[in-house]
């Protein structure tokens, strides 16, 4: 495969004076040992928002997994708001895809996003009103204040992605690592996520988002990262979402289109 | 029945026991641990025999406690670094030390009854030393529930969010291996090494049936176990005294918990059906 045609530019912090909400330098990241995403260079500022892409097996998950402390750093360096790894855990808050959950699990919305609030709770203060009311702020932002009490597994795909979503606010963190939220969404799902994300990076919440939808990726995102094994080309949207880019890094999965765009197809 | 004080202690124990398995039942339910829960109890088992070759009846709580505490680290230890899947890990130390401890039980010359005692208990012959042991140990597994139970929970449903917020998951799966390592501890005399699983996993599975919420599951749990051991005993009772059948108490209180959980399952079933 050719190399990377850029090697990831640096956007503009909002305040010169604080930490990136999220530095990578010469990171590569894995799984015991074993490399499987390497020269990952990236900065992202408070307020801004990254989004991931790549085919099936990318690294996009594993490294949103390094900074939650699920997978490894394996080489270089990794700091979320200046603190680096491992000490930097906690810091970020996480939403996986809401499918790899177990829908059985007997929580409602409302218990679910009460996580969130868990580590500013502490392991001997029991769950007081204001933390209540912080969960419940948090479901009526993605829509869903009125399903509190509804057991987490009997809402729709949407909308667990929405609670997860919640969580995340409800934890008040400065960076946010959605792996895949978008999948098998629907549209007034996605819409409800793409808002409260728009509302929270306005606040200076940092937003760091995998997806396999490029026009979602060029509509919300700063920056754009391309990965496949490696950084294939970070930057703004316009410069990265090319077809030679996408070609090079999703290789034969790239089909463009009679009108010059590019069309991933995924085996 | 209860005008024997022997039949109090039982009683008194299964009291305590209830007391812990309702709520620890619910973490080995919402974990998946069931298949560690029993593999703790089987890898007990040598430490209770070590125990007894060496103190006699006094030597078993300790040799458990050792046993069940070394075990809970090495199988954490065993999982975690992915040496072996969970499964083959769990099966590999299970079969292990069980057979270490049949192999230590079957020197002795009094060989059946002492290894039925082991694998069944005596839950009749619980002395007020043991009850103080027994107390003594639901305390301190109570309190390190109240400590862990957010983050178990937490764990349990996302591991990676709980991770993300800066949970250990390591120390948290070692913490929950010992605190139900503690729990095997403290039953394994009154109910045996091989019934003691019916306590780890039973009430919670049955308090499923009933409710969808972890706390109402803990509660549930615990007065389904005690109802059942009040039930056992009296059932073990009658079945001796008044009808001459040689029934184990520790036997016929694991019964009972089966039954609630069979009687259950229709309206666990029927719960399931309703729509939201």
């Amino acid at each position: 495969m050719a190399e990377p045609p850029s090697a990831g530019p640096v956007p503009a912090q909002r305040h010169a004076s604080q930490p990136a909400a999220l530095r990578i330098e010469a990171a590569g990241f894995g799984y015991r040992g074993t490399t499987v995403l390497r020269d990952v260079e990236l900065t992202v500022g408070e307020g801004q928002t990254l989004a991931l892409v790549g085919p099936n097996g990318a690294g996009k998950s594993t490294l949103i997994k390094s900074v939650t402390g699920l997978a490894d750093l394996v080489t270089g360096s990794v700091t979320v708001l200046g603190r680096a790894l491992p000490k930097a855990r906690g810091l970020a808050a996480y939403v996986p895809q809401a499918e790899t959950l177990d829908p059985d699990f007997p929580v409602s919305a409302a218990d679910v996003v009460l996580m969130g609030r868990y580590r500013r709770i502490g392991w001997w203060r029991p769950t007081g009103r204001a933390d209540r009311d912080a969960a419940l702020a948090a479901l009526d932002r993605v829509g869903l204040a009125d399903r509190a009490r509804t057991r987490f597994g009997l809402l729709s795909g949407g909308q667990r992605q929405r609670v997860l979503v919640a969580r995340a606010i409800a934890a008040e963190a400065r960076l946010l690592l959605l792996d895949e939220p978008l999948n098998g969404v629907d549209a007034t799902s996605q819409e409800r996520i793409l808002s409260a994300l728009g509302e929270l990076t306005a606040t200076g919440t940092a937003v760091v988002i995998s997806t396999h939808d490029l026009a979602v990726a060029a509509r919300i995102a700063d920056q754009v990262c391309v990965l496949n094994g490696r950084q294939w080309a970070a930057g703004a949207p316009r410069e990265v979402l090319t077809p030679e880019v996408l070609r090079e890094a999703y290789g034969n999965h790239a089909v463009d289109l009679p009108d010059g765009r590019t069309m991933l197809v995924e085996t | 029945m209860l005008e024997a004080p022997f039949m109090l202690r039982a009683l008194a124990e299964l009291t305590l026991l209830a007391l812990i398995c309702g709520p620890v039942s619910v973490f080995v339910f919402a974990r998946r641990l069931s298949f560690v829960a029993d593999a703790l109890t089987h890898t007990v088992f040598p430490g209770v025999v070590a125990g007894f070759l060496v103190s006699g009846a006094d030597g078993v709580f300790g040799g458990a406690l050792v046993a069940g505490l070394v075990t809970a680290v090495v199988l954490t230890l065993l999982t975690r670094g992915g040496l072996l899947s969970d499964d083959a890990a769990t099966a590999v130390v299970l079969t292990a030390l069980f057979s270490v401890g049949v192999a230590l039980v079957s020197r002795r010359s009094s060989y059946t009854s002492d290894l039925t005692a082991f694998l069944f208990g005596r839950l009749l012959t619980v002395t007020p030393g043991q009850l103080v042991e027994t107390a003594v140990l639901a305390v301190l597994t109570l309190t390190l529930v109240a400590i862990g139970a957010r983050a178990w929970v937490f764990r349990a449903f996302d591991v990676g969010g709980a991770a993300a917020a800066g949970y250990r998951i390591a120390r948290l799966d070692l913490a929950l291996n010992l605190v139900v390592a503690l729990v095997v501890v403290a039953a394994v005399r009154a109910v045996g090494t091989i019934l003691v699983v019916a306590l780890l996993i039973v009430p919670a599975a049955a308090a499923r049936m009933l409710t969808d919420r972890l706390i109402a599951m803990a509660a549930a749990g615990t007065v389904l176990t005690l109802l059942c051991g009040y039930a056992g005993l009296w059932l073990s009772w009658t079945a001796s005294v008044d009808h001459g059948v040689r029934l184990t108490s520790a036997t016929a209180v694991v019964l009972a918990l089966v039954l609630a959980y069979v009687l259950l399952l229709p309206v666990g079933l029927l719960r399931r059906r309703r729509p939201a």
